[in-house]
């Protein structure tokens, strides 16, 4: 592989997973510490927070593995090289 | 606005709250493997046996992600102070053998494993139209 296209491949998959994973990161922080909250004031919607808790943090995730695929076909199955 | 510091209201057992939680789980689990069985059949029949199975290797890999993240939200908060990435490296083990390994394609792969959000999708939408009248 072109030395100039691997390192640009390298950088590129370390941006993609880089940037993609703060976003969601955020999104995930918040979005747990605010379901432990919940779950500390109302006990007995434990189950109905949880269950929200995994839709959102199962969505919120897709958008890390987005750029994780990028990043892991550049570094494994690069198109260019 | 209710009143949850009110003495009169009764808290269920937490066993009995985190039902609805289970369910849900259950609930996700069932509607993932109907639409993989859905696919499966049809990518078999329109593509090849071949991306039909890489198809279902995804989709299986994508229920392994759905209960290992399952099992880290039933956790947190209880046992650990945050969830894990147990199931990241699921799907970056997956991904890495799908590269490398000739007879695996990284599309239907990828593609199988995106069902859970499918089911995702469906679940919600199904929840926001059964009850108009919650909100």
């Amino acid at each position: 592989m072109n030395p100039m296209i691997a390192s640009a491949s390298v950088l590129a998959a370390a941006l993609a997973i880089g940037l993609a994973a703060i976003g969601p990161g955020i999104g995930q922080g918040n979005a747990s510490g605010s379901a432990v909250e919940g779950i500390a004031r109302q006990p007995e919607a434990e189950g109905k927070i949880r269950g929200t808790l995994l839709l959102t943090l199962a969505f919120m995730e897709s958008l890390t593995i987005y750029g994780l695929v990028i990043a892991l076909v550049l570094l494994f199955a690069n198109p260019f090289a | 606005m209710s009143d949850v510091s009110n003495s009169d209201t009764v808290s269920p057992p937490a066993g009995d709250s985190m039902q609805e939680f289970y369910q849900l789980q259950r609930e996700l689990l069932l509607i993932t493997l109907g639409l993989t069985g859905i696919i499966f059949i049809c990518v078999w029949y329109f593509y090849s046996t071949n991306i039909a199975l890489n198809y279902l290797l995804g989709a299986c890999t994508g229920v392994v992600y759905l209960k290992l993240l399952a099992r880290n939200v039933e956790r947190l908060g209880r046992e650990k102070a945050q969830t894990g990435k147990s199931h990241i490296a699921v799907f970056v083990g997956l991904i890495i053998v799908a590269t490398q390994w000739n007879q695996l394609h990284v599309m239907p792969v990828f593609l199988g494993f995106l069902t859970y959000k499918g089911t995702l999708l469906i679940y919600t939408f199904r929840s926001l139209m059964s009850t108009p009248g919650d909100r």
